[in-house]
């Protein structure tokens, strides 16, 4: 989530809280810093700022490299996952998808579309002829994705709706299968344990409301409370048409002490209603065969476990003609 | 329910022992033309952020002797922390089998031991001239390779080509790097079909001469590369549980 401000306030909702006073001027260079950084644990990634030499090496050498499957990447995609194993722990997760097919895409997520966020996973959507032809053992592993297109919550940030409504028609009849690495969302700043697979929204009521809508302290002055800004957001509209003067006004309200703290949600940052996109949709269908009774964890939920295993005899000859091309 | 050192059941998704592309029909104009404007309004920022590509070779923590090549695309968070999307080539038609995260030792050595147990050293891969930029000359690239072989790398495989999945099937896995010893070290054969295919010469004449005056890092935590200590390897299970939640499931 976008973090204009942090709390002041002790008793906010988590957000782990960095040593020494935050000065305006401070809050100001990591706004800038962290513009549409997307998680609300705002956790800095442990170590030394990128060496100029290295920066330089880095541009010399991809210069003169290929990136082949780099370059097969068309196609930026926001939606949220869930863990697995907890509903109630939802993040912003941000594909960027190419086709290997007609009927596969790959997709790498991160933790937000800018330069700079984190790499937490990957996804695989697949359409529902091939996932018909997985085993049984597998289906769970993958979920759906009709609610969150008719629902309007998955969407391609900037493209127009006429041409998104093209693909999520197909997308809307797709399964997916989801691993993070990185849980960005209980303040890791590091890619810490184990992957998890990852479930997505399938009804209403799943979606935690402050990750699609901006939330707001009012300050001491005007007694602490915690705005689903509804309001605020029908009153700013009126005077303000981009996400950006809405961050000003916010800003400005910020600077004289009006706000302690707020967190834009994803329909603020991306400009995009999740109810008119609900409504434009209705029209869609989800997978030709209904969704499969297995998918989605089978209806339960899934968590992953380390075992340690003895390790097959040293010469695997079994696999020597299975040379990978 | 699924674990990564399990074959899953035969479908015509799996297993055929050979590298088969994933099934579905060619991309259609239409989704090509959607993808071209997709791109042409998306700024795809996070994408544009890898700026190398590594090519080594990755071996299963639960069977060192299945091994495959890895191309890594690798992009820059600090610098201390890189993370990768890694290939099983560098076509265009590549598959993605999964996500590589590497940091420094400094950083490695603040982990909690339980972590670290997963991660794997990067010394020798360097030193032995297995790990390499592809297409960029030795002189170029050596003090970025100075500095991965003192890096730990922790590297998820999300699909198993290598057994002849068609579709990424079952738990992800755990892989680890080529080491100097038995059963872990990298397979000459595939590193010979590695080097031919890429003009690269990682012998002793080539690559790795080149880098045996590089510096070696003080000392390899025991606490990585768990199988070469322990001598056991790492599996992941998928298991079915409650979920925690707030509205009904599914």
């Amino acid at each position: 989530m976008d973090k204009v401000a942090h709390h002041k306030n002790s008793s906010s909702p988590a957000s782990i809280q960095h040593p020494g006073t935050r000065t305006y001027e401070n809050r100001e260079r990591e706004r800038s810093r962290s513009s549409m950084a997307s998680s609300c644990h705002e956790v800095e990634v442990p170590g030394k700022p990128t060496e100029t030499g290295t920066a330089l090496l880095e541009t010399a050498t991809g210069a003169i490299q290929g990136f082949g499957p780099v370059n097969q990447i068309h196609q930026h995609l926001c939606a949220f996952h869930f863990y697995g194993d907890d509903m109630t722990r939802q993040g912003e997760a941000h594909h960027f998808c190419a086709h290997l097919n007609e009927d596969v895409r790959q997709c790498l997520i991160f933790d937000g579309p800018d330069a700079g966020v984190r790499l937490i996973g990957v996804e695989y959507i697949v359409s529902e002829a091939l996932v018909l032809t997985l085993p049984d053992g597998e289906k769970p592993l993958w979920h759906t994705h009709e609610f969150e297109v008719k629902g309007g919550v998955l969407f391609m940030p900037g493209v127009p709706g006429v041409v998104e409504r093209r693909d999520l028609e197909k997308v809307c009849k797709t399964y997916g299968k989801t691993i993070h690495f990185w849980q960005v969302d209980r303040g890791d700043a590091l890619p810490l344990g184990l992957p998890q697979i990852m479930m997505a929204l399938t009804r209403d009521g799943q979606l935690r409301q402050d990750l699609a809508k901006c939330t707001c302290t009012l300050s001491q002055k005007f007694k602490f409370f915690i705005l689903n800004l509804e309001n605020f957001r029908a009153f700013s509209s009126k005077f303000l048409n981009s996400y950006s003067l809405f961050k000003r006004l916010v800003n400005e309200l910020e600077g004289v002490g009006f706000i302690d703290f707020y967190v834009a949600g994803v329909e603020d940052k991306f400009s995009v209603s999740f109810q008119k996109e609900r409504e434009n949709r209705a029209y869609m269908s989800g997978p030709d065969h209904g969704i499969h009774p297995l998918a989605n964890a089978a209806g339960k939920g899934l968590k992953t476990h380390l075992r340690e295993v003895d390790l097959p005899a040293t010469t695997t000859a079994a696999h020597a003609g299975r040379v990978f091309t | 329910m699924s674990s990564s050192d399990q074959n899953p059941a035969p479908t015509p998704a799996c297993g055929t022992g050979t590298s088969v592309p994933p099934p579905g029909k060619a991309t259609t104009v239409s989704s090509q033309l959607l993808d071209m404007g997709a791109q042409a309004v998306q700024a795809l920022k996070p994408v544009h952020q890898m700026k190398q590509h590594a090519c080594s070779f990755a071996l299963y923590a639960h069977d060192l002797g299945r091994q495959v090549e890895v191309h890594h695309f690798v992009s820059r968070l600090n610098q201390d922390v890189l993370q990768c999307a890694v290939y099983d080539s560098d076509r265009p038609s590549a598959r993605l089998i999964g996500v590589e995260y590497i940091v420094t030792d400094a950083i490695f050595e603040s982990l909690p031991p339980e972590e670290q147990k997963l991660w794997h050293s990067h010394a020798y891969e360097v030193k032995a001239g297995l790990w390499t930029d592809v297409g960029v000359p030795e002189a170029l690239q050596s003090s970025e390779m100075a500095r991965m072989a003192k890096t730990y790398g922790k590297l998820w495989c999300t699909w198993q080509v290598d057994r002849g999945d068609a579709l990424p099937l079952g738990a992800p896995a755990l892989m680890v790097s080529p080491q100097a010893a038995e059963p872990g070290r990298g397979r000459a054969e595939l590193v010979r079909g590695r080097d031919e295919r890429y003009r690269i010469d990682s012998s002793a004449q080539g690559l790795k001469g080149a880098r045996v005056e590089m510096d070696e890092p003080e000392w390899i935590n025991p606490n990585a590369d768990y199988w070469r200590v322990h001598g056991k390897g790492f599996a992941v299970d998928v298991a079915a549980t409650e979920m925690k939640r707030h509205a009904p499931f599914p």
